[in-house]
């Protein structure tokens, strides 16, 4: 594209898009999010691609054949959405694609057998925005994913991309802060941080030269929200950089990536390319005089990188390890200069702010959390992926509407939120709204947005002892409650996941985990106890289930179960004595079976083959 | 320099802006254990979270480490309260489960009252069994000899010290000064007649021409020389002798 040199020649330049743009040009939308590449949507592509010239179409290949961002509906990959129809179409195969464009393209037909089927009304919903976990989502954060081409900046100008920055130029630097500040923005990586008041401590601070930084680090098991939106709509990450970096006085900033994101690497640098040669970026932005330009540092893969005193110790080359914050980094940040870091879904969100105002943004969400938040809804729910919703939206809507329930019919026992440092909330707290101080009060936190659904048959115990071992390994090692608390925590609730808890290991659990919340250096140390505290705290009875009567309530700490074969129940099929990897379940044909116990390993494979219900656990 | 006046432990006491808590403290003879911090090092401090205090400033309240806590007008500093007992005895207890063998850890421990862990305790080989892994070693070659030698290595409870690749480091100088900076003594260094062990590497001792006692390692010499352009001759004679 042409470069851009002033704010009439960008106005320009859009309306000249927009208009050469065909809205009734049938629109095949193919996601190319890594979750929808990795079940085979390259070749779904190409299938269009060859069916579209096989049959001299008139859809115009270069805007109507869209390889797009994560739709966020992964688990039903790969994804393929019909446009001016809106139909979406699930888990579409290579060789359904001639069907698609003979019948829906073609005659606006809806191929039954590809559209979402209600898991509990079984009812079939063909449109995108009826689908239930789409139906319910505000999407502000994700505005642009799934509906453009990343890689294309023409796509991002199309939705008003870089409108917020050229209001942003035109705007006083302290007004954008006030802006910011009146959007009620607080930080989306975890801590909530009101992003315009840190932006305002770094432009008091005198100082000549200030940073701002982006933190791309996302680390939590399960979590992808801020790799879809640098993948999907990289731009809207730079926008937004490039208008706090006006605000606060900036005029380098970087982009703290995971290296496990080649998808997000690659378009952010093809975005960064892009912005520079459309005058976006480099001297003179737009004519304003305003100078800044951005580089991507790749990390290393260490989860506490993401912790911002580590992540900046890593950007500066040096290994990434926290420091004590007690000197801010908006006062001493990278290369002890005056830094704002935020991170990708604040950055994301600002354009927007810029572009339609304050008091549109802070209209969305709760008194003391404002806007929207993108969730990963992950677990035993039947509908799993990426979710934009209010704040302040109840666990019970979400897991319910968004999520369609728990799988299987089985019942609901907690949420885990917040990643691996967050907390459990149990089943009973299911009205309590989704925002940064009630998870923060009721011993969870916000995180960066990862939201586990767990039913009736997951061990709370063995919960906490999967994310204790997770920080085990991913402590840096620098302070001593992180390093050396948490593989004594992890050894006392192996302990009592194994049947050898004793009296008073709740109480070392309570006091180890006020060692770490106290005394630890960084916030992964101090909130590390969380999945403990809240565990015990809700479920205590449990932890005591084990530690006293050597019972795994919901069966599943192997060395507390044993596998019963029902003798009434039992048929007599065979099928479980077929199946035993061990070959310890005896019986004959039209007799009860029994398992012998010395030699179980307790794998649940003649639980999970027999159509009786006849094994037990016991 | 901008003077401020702090609180601790209820006395008013003097301070510039900016320095460490725990420096405060320790001009005016107030006791804070501690052990990873050295005055002299600037990027020493932080990890071995012994050193933990009550600060008070505007109203809230919160556990830091006074070593490297800045001071701040309106700041009040409590030392001794329960809270401060509690979570140091907790950090005690965790650092005596993992060296078990070290003195100075488990004198440090018995004054607040911890004679035996609760908990698993460690084994470990070569320096192990005694280094906290502070970094207070890595930080002194680093900041203060200027060679690098030894870094901290792994994360997670295998963070340790060491060469690049457990290997003779080829920038060490024998100068011993992470061995005699260490607070837990868990650094081995030998010296027998005229030659040094250190982190795996045999060093030459130079003896004084006085004296004749080995008392500098030929390759910590070389590098003064090399850095500050001393004269070699200054090193014939041992500090005594000189």
């Amino acid at each position: 594209m042409e470069s851009i040199r002033s704010f009439e020649q960008l106005e320009q330049y859009s309306q000249r898009l927009k208009a050469s743009v065909n809205a009734d040009l049938p629109t095949v939308m193919i996601c190319f999010g890594t979750g929808c590449l990795a079940n085979g949507s390259r070749e779904v592509a190409d299938a269009f691609t060859e069916e579209i010239k096989q049959q001299g179409l008139k859809v115009n290949v270069e805007i109507g054949l869209k390889t797009t961002g994560c739709h966020g509906y992964c688990e039903n990959g790969p994804l393929v959405a019909l446009r001016p129809s809106d139909i979406l179409y699930l888990r579409v195969a290579p060789k359904d694609v001639p069907e698609i464009v003979e019948k829906s393209i073609k005659n606006n037909e809806v191929i039954e057998r590809l559209v979402y089927t209600d898991v509990n009304t079984k009812e079939k919903i063909a449109q995108y925005q009826s689908i239930p976990f789409y139906k319910f989502q505000k999407r502000i954060a994700l505005r642009n994913i799934g509906h453009i081409d990343p890689t294309s900046i023409d796509d991002y100008l199309l939705c008003d991309g870089y409108k917020g920055l050229s209001k942003a130029l035109t705007m006083d630097s302290d007004a954008i802060i006030t802006e910011v500040e009146a959007s009620g923005l607080r930080g989306r990586g975890g801590g909530g941080f009101p992003t315009g008041t840190k932006w305002r401590s770094c432009k008091a601070v005198a100082s000549d030269v200030r940073y701002v930084m982006c933190n791309g680090d996302e680390g939590d098991p399960g979590a992808f929200m801020d790799r879809s939106i640098m993948e999907g709509d990289p731009h809207s990450v730079l926008e937004g950089m490039i208008i706090g970096a006006y605000a606060v006085g900036a005029h380098m900033g970087y982009v703290y990536v995971r290296d496990e994101y080649p998808l997000a690497v690659k378009n952010l640098q093809a975005a960064l390319q892009d912005a520079r040669k459309a005058g976006f970026l480099g001297e003179n932005i737009l004519g304003s005089g305003f100078d800044f330009d951005i580089k991507i540092s790749r990390g290393g893969g260490a989860f506490v990188c993401g912790e911002s005193s580590a992540l900046m110790r890593s950007l500066e080359g040096k290994v990434g390890e926290p420091r004590a914050k007690y000197i801010r980094s908006v006062e001493k940040g990278l290369y002890d200069k005056p830094s704002v870091l935020n991170n990708v879904e604040t950055w994301n969100n600002v354009p927007v702010i810029i572009l339609n105002g304050a008091s549109w943004y802070a209209g969305f969400g709760t008194k003391g959390s404002k806007g929207t938040k993108v969730f990963s809804l992950v677990g035993k729910v039947n509908n799993t992926g990426l979710v934009e919703v209010p704040m302040g939206i109840t666990i019970k809507e979400l897991v319910e509407k968004i999520g369609g329930g728990v799988l299987g019919g089985k019942g609901f026992k907690a949420v885990q939120t917040g990643g691996p440092s967050g907390g459990c909330i149990p089943k009973k707290l299911s009205d309590l709204p989704i925002d940064f101080d009630s998870l923060t009060e009721v011993g969870s936190m916000m995180g960066s947005g990862g939201i586990i659904v767990m039913d009736e048959d997951t061990c709370m115990v063995d919960v906490a002892k999967y994310f204790i071992h997770f920080l085990v390994e991913e402590s840096c090692g620098k302070c001593t409650p992180c390093r050396d608390g948490l593989p004594r925590m992890l050894s006392i609730l192996t302990a009592i996941t194994e049947g050898k808890g004793k009296e008073g290991d709740i109480e070392a659990l309570k006091e180890l985990c006020d060692v770490l919340s106290y005394g630890a250096l960084c916030g992964l140390g101090t909130s590390a106890a969380n999945p403990v505290l809240s565990t015990i705290k809700y479920f205590e009875d449990e932890y005591s289930a084990h530690i006293k009567d050597k019972k795994c309530p919901a069966g599943v700490c192997k060395k507390l179960i044993t596998y019963r074969i029902d003798k009434e129940a039992c048929t007599g099929c065979t099928l479980c004595v077929k199946k035993c990897p061990q070959d310890c379940i005896m019986g004959e044909r039209k007799m009860a079976h029994i398992i012998d116990e010395s030699q179980c390993i307790r794998c649940g494979v003649c639980k999970d083959v027999c159509n009786f219900n006849a094994v037990r656990i016991e | 320099m901008e003077n401020v006046t702090i609180i601790i432990n209820g006395r008013e006491v003097e301070a510039v802006k900016d320095q460490s808590v725990l420096d405060v403290a320790r001009e005016n003879g107030i006791h804070i254990p501690a052990l990873c911090y050295h005055p002299e090092v600037t990027s020493s401090g932080g990890s071995c979270r012994v050193c933990l205090v009550e600060a008070h400033q505007g109203g809230k309240m919160r556990l830091v480490t006074s070593c490297n806590y800045p001071v701040r007008k309106g700041l009040e500093i409590k030392t001794d309260t329960d809270l401060v007992k509690r979570i140091r005895k907790g950090v005690l207890e965790l650092l005596l489960s993992r060296v078990p063998d070290s003195g100075v850890i488990k004198d440090m421990a018995l004054k607040d009252g911890i004679t035996e862990p609760r908990f698993f305790t460690d084994e470990g080989e070569e320096n192990r069994y005694k280094c906290i892994s502070c970094g207070l070693c890595a930080a002194v070659c680093e900041e203060v000899v200027g060679v690098s030698a030894i870094s901290m290595l792994n994360r997670s409870r295998d963070k340790a010290p060491g060469t690049p690749y457990h290997k003779p480091s080829t920038a060490c100088i024998g100068c011993g000064a992470c061995a005699y900076a260490c607070p837990t003594e868990a650094i081995s260094m030998r010296d027998k007649d005229d030659t040094r062990r250190i982190w795996g590497k045999q060093f030459t001792m130079i003896k004084c021409s006085v004296c004749g006692k080995p008392y500098i390692p030929d390759a910590q010499v070389d590098w003064i020389v090399k850095t500050i352009g001393k004269d070699r001759a200054f090193f014939d004679k041992c500090p005594d002798h000189r």
